[in-house]
This record gives C-alpha cells, structure tokens and sequence, in this order.
C-alpha cells in the first residue's frame, strides 16, 4: 500500500477524501463568520459594567487557557481571531452566547472545547467585554487587514485567469453562483473564501457508499476517516459505515481549490481577488 | 571509528533487562544506556530516535493489541506529554499537573497540582527524572523538583519571568547533574534562553542565550530576540554535545524590524553541557518571518552516508526541509523538502534554504507554503535503522501572510491566517531526501509523534480519533484503535514479561499490550 503520490493524482478516491470534515485545524479563519478582522468592530448590544474581583478572575482564566490562540488581551494570537471584534461577542451578555461555544470548542475551526463552569463563563465573558470596551476607546486592532490593503490586482487579467488557465470557470460562474459575491463578503473574508471555502458554511463532501451486500448509499459526509464514514441520510440522521466492508467514495468540491493553491502566483491570487470584487 | 554504527544505548534496550528491576531511581549511566523496563526521557533515550529493539509486538500479532489500562487525568487538557516511565512507575503530565502511576495498573499514587497562573496553558511536554528525582516545569516558569516515591516537593525555583512573557511546556533533559530547561515566549520581544540547572541542588549553573540581550558583546542577531528553546534535546555522550532546536525570532512577522538572519533563531545549536558554550550552530531558516521554530527534534543517527560513516543529526524542519547534517562539526550533508514549500529561492552553499524576499508577509498579503503551523512541529519523528527511514508527521499547508509597518514591532507583528493543509506520516529515506511513502492522516496539522520498532512497526495516530500500527516498511495500516485524538508519541517498554505500548488520546491515557 504505497500511498505517496495517489492523493493529487486521484482527487476522488478515498485517499483524499479520508477524514475530511474531521479536524480542520487549518481551515480557521476560512469562514467569513469568523474572520473579525475582516471587519470594522460591532457595536454591542448594550455596554454592561462588571465587578473588578470578576473581571480580574476572568483574566486569568482567559489568559491561561485561551491567550494563546486568542492573545492575553483578546485581541488575536498566534491562531485565534480578534475576540474584540467578534459578532458574537457584541451580541454575548454575561456570557450566555460565548458559553456554548468554550463548552462544545469549534472543532471546524481548531478550537477545543473546554469543561468550565457557570461561573467562570462569567469572568471570562466580562473579561472580554471589557477589552471590547478598552480597545474601542484606544483603536486596537494589531492583526487588522483592511480592503484598501487587498487592492493591488488587476480586475481584467483576474477574469482572464478566472475563465482561462485558472480554470475557476469550470465549476463558478460570475453571473451564478457568484453573482452578488461581493456584496456579501468583502476583504479578507473575500480573499479566504476565494482561496479556500471550507469551514462550517463551506461544501461539504458527498459519499457513495456500496456495502458488500445491499444497496448503494449516498450521502453528504458528516465525518470521514481511514475506517469509518458517517454520512447523513435524507433525514438528516447520521449513519456511519466501515470501510473494512464497504466501498467508499467520496467526492470533495474542495479539492480542485486546494490544488489551485499550488498553481496561484500571489499576482493572479490579487487578480482573481480584484475580479471578484468587481462581482457586486 | 564508528563501530558498531549503531549509538550503544539503542543496543542497550534489549540487554540490561535485569539491570534495573531492583534498583531505585537512575543515574547518569542508566540514562545513556536505559533498560528495556524504563522509559527515563522524554525521548526514551538521548539519540531521539524514539525507536525500540522489542519486538515481541510483530506485524504478524499486532492485530490482537489489546487495552490493559486506561488512566484518566479528568482534565480539559489532553495530554500531550510523553509519560516517563521509572522503577514501574510511570510520570506522566499536563500544565499545572505531575501525576505519579503505577505502570501495571494505571492507578495513581500520587498528583501534585501548581497554584492556578496567568500564563499560558497550551500543553505540556513531560516530566523528567535524574537519581530519586522527578522535574516538573510549570506554565509560570518554575522547575519544581519532587521526591519521585511520594511526590514531596525538594525544591522550586524561578527558571525565567511569566510576567515578561515567557511560559514553559518544556520536558527537561538530565545530562550529568544538569537539567536543561527552556521556556517559550514569542508574544513578545525577550532573548531566547536555555538554562541548566543543578540537578541536586537547584542553583543556576549557566544559560545559554540564543539570542544574547541587546547590549551584550556576543549580541549579533540583528536587532531579534527571541529563538526559545522549548523542545527537549538530544545528547551525544562520546562528544559531550546537547543538541537543541531554537525558536523563531521576535518580532514574528516583521523582519524589516531586525535585518539579517539573527542568528541563534530558527537554529540547531551543539553545546557543550557542563558551560552551555556554543560549539556549533547552523540556521536552517535564516531570517524567517513566518514562525517556523526550528524546535523540532533534532535526531541522532549513526550510519553510512554516501558510503562513509558519520555521525549524523537529522531534523524535518517546521519550514518544510529535511536536513541531515554531521554532528561533529555541524556541517551539511542533505537538504530536501519533504513537505509543500513555496518560500526559498533554493539552497546556499552551506546547505541552509534561501528565503525569497517575495514571500515574507506583505501588506496586500502572500501566500506561503507551508502555513504557519508548519510542515511539521512538535509531534516528534521517529527514525527506523532497519530502513533508513525518518518517519514524521507532515502537512502539506497554505497561509496567507501580512505586515504593514501599521502592526509595529512588538510581538507578533503581522497577521496570518492559515488557509488549509492536508496531512500525512511520511517517512523519508535519509540517504536521498526522497519520500518512500506517505500515509494520509486527515485534513490539518496532525499532532501525533511517532514510534518504531525492530519488528517492523510504526506507531501513531490520525487526527481524528484513533491510534494505529502501521508496517514501516510501506505504511500500510495493521492494527487501530479509537481512543480519542493522539497528541503525544506512543511509548514503549517491557514489564512483567509483556510488552506495553503507551499512548494518550485526548485526556486518558491508555497501555496496550497483547492478551
């Protein structure tokens, strides 16, 4: 079973397709859902005050367990989104909203899920309520890409490129499942969805599934690896199948983006950036 | 001479079976040659190569691999540690926590839990040990030393300043009566420091700087702090050299901000352990500015290269190159990608990859392979003698990279974000650079290590939730179990006749052996 190679070669086999919506870890930031610094910062819902002895409680919890990836002032780390530009922080009050989210993680998008209590929920949520309001006071912003620092492409090569040796047009169209794209996302989110649409709202893969005996599945794919597939049935129920007695194939929308990235020169990824934006 | 090609402690597994079963704690030669029934670093032994001669798990049995026992650390944290194991006991941690566990059972002895910190608690690599000794860093930089038998505290000190920015995850490495420490911090601009540390008493013996403080008449690094060391090590004792990997420089992104390679960043560093003096070091990421730490582990083989015999330290390189170089003197044998790159205009004289200016972050923003994450990172290699073969967790990955002098230069000082990646164990022959086969593990950076054996096994996992056995001469699957996801490297050991293998999914650990 020599593996090396078969993955570019055969995009639809199972090789690729092994695990695919299992743990994006990567594909952080890909949703436009989650790329704050894509945008100018929310307003909150109302501007609350909170204790000192909670805030300070917060901060510590927040600096341990989420710093990292977040920054030890919630304004971005080495992995993390700007918390003090996120949508659901404006709409969180004393965490009810940010809660969920610590306690099931974002496993699309490489956030662990942690066992945390009530409590705590509170200090971290008014930790993070308070740098809001710091960093609305002071500017912030150290991870910010704007629009205006995207616009170096040439709008006419970008659509040469889309229908021409990018080959983009052979699954989108400027006038279908594009038209209007611009007036959606703009910016960074543009620029990531363009180069890589995974993520919660992304495509999902679609598996066809013919066991040793029976009839043949197909599905929309839930979780994938090297020995199960889990699927969703017209209902919407997951239904996992072995690979050990099973023929599994899965077709993934995304592959012919990820192998696009290899043949992007950063001019044509502006270009195709600049022509998308003309998409409005 | 070379001869045998094979460092002696490898050897040594199979042989000192007896040795230790009535001694108590270990010493310095028990380190270099560890017993079949220990596991006393991080990396099992000091070569790193996280390879074993027990082979009474085969290719032909490894189908019948079955739970023993299961410990449970009941923490949020997954383990990410490699447990040690020490006269039947097993240490195995997460930040804040040191667990004491009996290795036949699974069941505690005794924990000890550090006072809640401020500073980060994103993993922890593992404890270490030296005569009754058990070494613990914590998250807000102190190494703390306990009475390996019932977990009473020695002694604990201050190894650098959490308020500064420094945090540690480190597995120390025990070299004589030195215990090497190091600490992370690339948030924010602070020099990159190894310290060695009296095993018996706790005084500082000396610190290594890979990037010394501005100022300082050794300081040449351009302007850049940073470069920490916060991986363990490997030990050659015949030429009493430690070698570490060194971090990525500060400021992150912004290389304008320290102009040159800022050399000790993105380093292998050689040094000699009882001064922490450089003997050698050779940059593998001159100037980077896409935090691609050069911590990986830096692996010590004995063998033949283009026909000669050397002493060889290979490293697959957070920045996508596999390198292969002399240890005596630090000097380049093979430089090959292993994984996508897209950020070198090709490879210097002295064997290092040349960075394109093109692909340092813009402010209109570039895309780079590999992505921030890497082509590879902590999780360790493993590298299997029968073979040839060095087998690492890759990932082929996309990032996009921005700086615009408008995010200074403090700290990181960019932004970027990681566009996708798909990843593999790939094992590389070590003679060519060439891949002899990939083995998909899912789509992200996996975080699995690695571990072979003299029966023909490769252990690790996928990024999902299961732990597998593949046949290392093809890396066809034998032998999987879904424990949870793996983010430690799989141990093993002989106890009571048997032997275990040793592995965490998510926040258990779990010992398998055949029934």
């Amino acid at each position: 079973m020599i593996f090396r190679g078969m993955s570019r070669k055969l995009p639809l086999t199972i090789l690729t397709g092994t695990m695919l919506a299992a743990s994006v870890v990567m594909a952080q930031e890909s949703n436009p859902a989650q790329s704050p610094a894509a945008r100018p910062r929310p307003k909150p819902a109302k501007i609350e005050k909170y204790p000192a002895e909670r805030v300070q409680a917060g901060e510590r919890l927040f600096v341990a367990q989420c710093g990292f990836c977040h920054g030890r002032d919630a304004a971005g780390g080495e992995s993390g989104p700007d918390l003090t530009r996120s949508e659901l922080v404006a709409q969180d009050s004393r965490g009810n909203k940010i809660g969920p989210i610590v306690r099931s993680g974002r496993p699309d998008a490489g956030m662990p899920s942690f066992r945390i209590g009530g409590d705590e929920v509170k200090a971290i949520a008014a930790f993070i309520h308070t740098q809001v309001g710091k960093f609305g006071a002071f500017g912030g912003g150290r991870r910010t890409v704007e629009p205006a620092d995207l616009a170096t492409g040439n709008a006419s090569d970008g659509r040469a490129y889309f229908n021409g040796t990018g080959g983009c047009a052979a699954c989108h169209s400027a006038t279908g499942d594009l038209a209007g794209i611009a007036t959606r996302l703009q910016g960074l989110a543009l620029l990531q969805r363009m180069l890589y649409p995974g993520g919660r709202q992304g495509p999902k893969p679609k598996a066809t599934i013919t066991p040793a005996s029976g009839q043949t599945i197909t599905g929309t794919v839930a979780a994938d690896d090297e020995f199960n597939v889990t699927v969703l049935d017209a209902q919407g129920a997951q239904q996992t199948y072995s690979k050990s007695n099973a023929k599994v194939k899965i077709d993934d929308p995304l592959a012919a983006h990820f192998d696009q990235l290899a043949k992007y020169t950063d001019a044509d990824m502006h270009n195709v950036y600049a022509y998308l934006e003309t998409l409005k | 001479m070379m001869s045998p090609l094979r460092v002696p402690q490898i050897a040594g597994i199979g042989i000192c079976l007896a040795v230790s079963a009535a001694a108590q704690g270990v010493d310095s030669k028990m380190l270099v040659h560890p017993s079949a029934d220990a596991w006393l670093t991080y990396h099992g032994n000091y070569n790193g190569e996280r390879h074993t001669s027990l082979t009474q798990i085969t290719p032909d049995n490894v189908g019948r691999l079955a739970m023993v026992w299961r410990f449970q650390t009941g923490q949020t944290q997954p383990i990410k540690a490699s447990p040690i194991l020490m006269d039947g006991v097993l240490y195995i941690t997460a930040p804040d926590h040191l667990w004491a566990v009996d290795a036949h059972t699974g069941k505690e002895i005794w924990h000890y839990q550090h006072p809640p910190n401020n500073a980060f608690h994103i993993g922890h690599r593992g404890a270490a040990v030296y005569k009754d000794t058990v070494y613990l860093t914590t998250p807000d930089c102190h190494l703390i030393a306990f009475n390996a038998r019932d977990g009473r505290k020695k002694w604990d000190v201050v190894i650098a300043n959490s308020d500064k920015g420094y945090w540690s995850s480190n597995a120390p490495l025990v070299v004589g009566n030195h215990v090497l420490v190091g600490v992370s911090g690339d948030f924010d601009n602070v020099p990159g420091q190894l310290k060695s540390i009296d095993a018996d008493t706790g005084k500082l013996q000396w610190i290594f700087y890979s990037t010394p403080p501005a100022g300082t008449p050794e300081s040449k690094n351009g302007g850049a702090t940073g470069g920490q060391m916060w991986t363990t090590g490997t030990y050659d004792p015949e030429l009493n050299l430690v070698f570490v990997g060194t971090g990525n420089p500060t400021p992150v992104l912004n290389g304008d901000a320290r102009p040159g390679d800022n050399p000790w960043t993105c380093s292998i560093v050689a040094l000699n352990p009882d001064t922490g003096k450089l003997v050698w070091g050779f940059q593998v990421s001159p100037h980077d500015t896409h935090d691609w730490d050069a911590n990986e582990i830096p692996v010590l083989v004995d063998g033949d290269f283009n026909g000669q015999p050397r002493k060889m330290l290979m490293q697959a390189s957070r920045n996508g190159y596999f390198f292969v170089l002399d240890r005596v003197n630090g000097t380049s044998l093979l430089t090959a990608p292993f994984a996508t790159v897209n950020w070198a205009k090709g490879i210097d004289a002295l064997g290092r990859p040349i960075p394109n200016p093109a692909k340092e972050p813009h402010r209109d923003g570039v895309l780079v392979a590999p992505n921030e994450s890497g082509a590879t990172n902590f999780r360790p290699p493993s590298f299997d003698p029968g073979t040839g073969l060095f087998i690492v967790s890759a990932q082929d990955g996309y990032g996009i990279y921005f700086f615009k002098p408008e995010h200074g230069g403090y700290g990181w000082a960019g932004a970027d974000y990681g566009v996708a990646g798909r990843s593999f164990l790939r094992a590389i022959d070590y003679r060519t650079g060439k891949i002899a086969w990939e083995h998909p593990i899912g789509d992200g950076a996996g975080t699995a290590g690695l571990l072979t054996t003299d029966a023909g096994l490769t252990f690790s996992g996928d990024n999902r939730s299961s732990v597998m056995a593949l046949r290392t001469s093809d890396g066809a699957t034998l032998w999987h179990d879904d424990i949870g996801r793996v983010q430690n490297a799989p141990i093993t050991y002989q106890l009571d006749g048997k032997q275990f293998v040793v592995v965490a999914g998510g926040g258990s650990l779990y010992a398998f052996a055949l029934p």
